[in-house]
């Protein structure tokens, strides 16, 4: 069977999550590496005219690409392009003859479905779904050159926004340090960044703290968010709403930090602190850095 | 300039969907139902474009159950000004590609300069019927899309092409799009609004157009994933909860167990 992992850089290095599924395609047998070039910016059309002309040459079964941002619309648009099967999203995914066993939640993240794509179809995958063996060897990629002349739109500029932050992206961080409502003000990031740096984190919030304009809306985790399954997700003055849940129960570790001992959140957390995270906050990132400073 | 949202109808987003004993459905007896939130989304997008210029008209159409109705009309009562439903037998059972045909019917009829989908619906949480509409109308696409304005020039009331903010890793990316365009919305500049009251009386006298899915020549069946199996997500809970007051000794505790026990530090 004829594998395809579409990849995707950040600056000059392939991301993480391209390499996992390289990695996982290369298991499943027949793979080819690819990734559409000639493209200042990612845009739909140029990228899926150039991929789905290869396809019809290739004829692969299965294609597997990042479900980050541009992977999930490169995603969509080939299979609707192709009339393929699409499921997005995948947390897992096996082949069973004719179709993809794919593994993935709906509703909101409160239903984990296993669902039938019949080949050919393709599937975006989650970061981290699948684990990069460790040593694993850079993929061997191979350019497919897109038309600009089959683009309609134009780009116009890049507008920053003023507190991005440069970490890793939040989809993809092994440790995330989120806060909430509790922590009153957009001036207590310089205090949540300090843990985030010592932990290499990215940073995430409440729904609550994006729509008061304290953090950019690209931080929000929950179900009008991002997703995230880091290894740890710390809490600080985050109710724990349902929305909110949505977008970080699949986390390995949950620590929350809460003045509230009744608040939900402690209700999916493996470690809950009950305090005012004033004062918690700065002794623990004290004990972090040693910690470490010891290993 | 003419907008037409797609609105899906979907569980509530307070509701806890449980999966149904055949262990491939959700149970439908405990569901409230609203516009899917990244739709609200876009109604509310919509609807910031008719408060900059009146001359805007927003259109919103809903394919699913007779039930959906009833969004349509929360719709309405939010400000828009008509609503359309795409219904009759098979329409449920449609997915995805499907969908898309629909939905790039009734648009090939309404005209619109733009079509505004959300993200992705709270159901099958799949993210394909923006991008797919996109493709069966031939029409560029701009997904995570944050804000979109008439770009500048021209004669009033005219659309001289459309300017879309796209949100991307540090900021946003603008781009113009020359003609008719597809945006799916990741957040409106405001929260949704809440209907008035005006607007829901209003919208209660409003008729809403049914068109029967059959007769919108989608022809063949299309591929979609089939649900082999659901179940709740992972259990969690039972996890220590420290209130020692001491912010000193607990933050050590944490530290330690994070350490030693989760292996995370
Ligand atoms: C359709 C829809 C979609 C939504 N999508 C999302 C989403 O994607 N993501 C999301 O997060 N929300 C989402 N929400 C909103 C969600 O319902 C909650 O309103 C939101 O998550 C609350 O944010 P919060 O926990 O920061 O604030 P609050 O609920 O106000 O909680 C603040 C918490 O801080 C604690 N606190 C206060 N002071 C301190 C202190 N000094 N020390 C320690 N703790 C303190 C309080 O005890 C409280 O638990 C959505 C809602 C709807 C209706
Ligand atoms: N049945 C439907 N009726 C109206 N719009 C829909 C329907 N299904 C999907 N959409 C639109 O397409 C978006 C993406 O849906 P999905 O691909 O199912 O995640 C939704 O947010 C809606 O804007």
């Amino acid at each position: 069977m004829k594998t395809w992992v579409v990849v995707e850089r950040k600056g000059s290095e392939l991301r993480r999550v391209s390499r996992e599924i390289a990695a996982k395609a290369a298991q499943l047998g027949d793979a080819t590496v690819l990734e559409v070039t000639g493209l200042e910016r990612y845009s739909p059309l140029p990228a899926v005219a150039a991929l789905a002309a290869r396809a019809k040459q290739d004829q692969p079964s299965l294609v597997l690409i990042g479900a980050t941002p541009s992977g999930r619309d490169l995603g969509a648009s080939l299979a609707a392009r192709l009339g393929w099967t699409y499921a997005s999203e995948a947390t897992d995914v096996a082949v069973d003859g004719d179709a993809a066993l794919v593994s993935r939640m709906m509703y909101a993240g409160k239903v984990r479905a296993t669902v039938q794509a019949k080949l050919p179809a393709v599937v975006s995958v989650r970061p981290g779904a699948f684990t990069l063996p460790g040593g694993a060897a850079e993929p061997t990629v191979e350019p497919v050159a897109a038309d600009a002349s089959a683009e309609k739109l134009a780009f116009q500029r890049f507008e920053p926004t003023a507190a991005a932050s440069g970490r890793v992206p939040l989809t993809e961080a092994s440790v995330v340090v989120s806060g909430g409502r509790g922590l009153r003000g957009p001036e207590s990031w310089k205090m949540v960044e300090e843990l985030a740096d010592v932990l290499g984190a990215a940073l995430g919030a409440s729904r609550a703290v994006t729509d008061a304009g304290w953090r950019p809306n690209e931080e929000q985790v929950g179900q009008t968010g991002k997703t995230v399954a880091p290894d740890l997700y710390i809490a600080l003055g985050i109710s724990g709403a349902i929305q909110h849940l949505a977008g970080m129960t699949s986390s390995k570790v949950i620590v929350a930090v809460n003045k509230d001992p009744d608040a939900d959140i402690f209700k999916v957390a493996d470690y809950g602190v009950v305090a005012d995270v004033f004062e918690f906050l700065p002794a623990f990132t004290d004990e972090v850095k040693k910690a470490k400073a010891a290993s | 300039m003419k907008i037409l949202v797609c609105a899906k109808q979907t569980p509530d987003s307070t509701v806890r969907v449980k999966v149904a004993p055949d262990g491939r459905s959700v149970d439908a007896a405990q569901i409230t139902w609203a516009v899917s939130p990244y739709d609200e989304y876009a109604v509310e997008m919509a609807l910031e474009r008719k408060d900059a210029d009146a001359s805007t008209t927003v259109a919103v159409v809903s394919l699913g159950a007779a039930r959906a109705k009833d969004s349509l009309r929360q719709a309405l009562a939010m400000g828009c000004d008509e609503a359309i439903l795409v219904s009759g037998p098979g329409a449920e059972a449609l997915e995805g590609l499907g969908v898309a045909k629909a939905l790039a019917a009734v648009a090939q009829e309404a005209k619109p300069d733009v079509v505004l989908c959300g993200r992705q619906a709270s159901d099958d949480d799949q993210g394909l019927v923006g991008a797919a509409l996109a493709e069966a109308l031939g029409w560029p696409h701009v997904a995570t899309v944050t804000k979109f304005a008439p770009a500048d020039g021209g004669p009033a009331g005219s659309v001289n092409g459309i300017d879309v903010w796209k949100e991307v890793e540090g900021g946003h990316e603008v781009w113009r799009a020359p003609g008719p365009v597809v945006l799916t919305v990741q957040k409106s500049e405001k929260e949704p609004r809440y209907p008035s009251l005006p607007g829901i009386m209003k919208a209660k006298k409003k008729e809403i157009p049914e068109k029967d899915v059959a007769s919108l020549g989608i022809g063949a069946s299309l591929p979609k994933p089939e649900i082999v199996k659901m179940e709740p997500p992972a259990a969690r809970g039972g996890g220590k909860i420290m209130k020692d007051g001491d912010a000193k000794r607990t933050a050590q505790e944490l530290a330690r167990l994070l350490r030693e026990e989760a292996k995370v530090l």
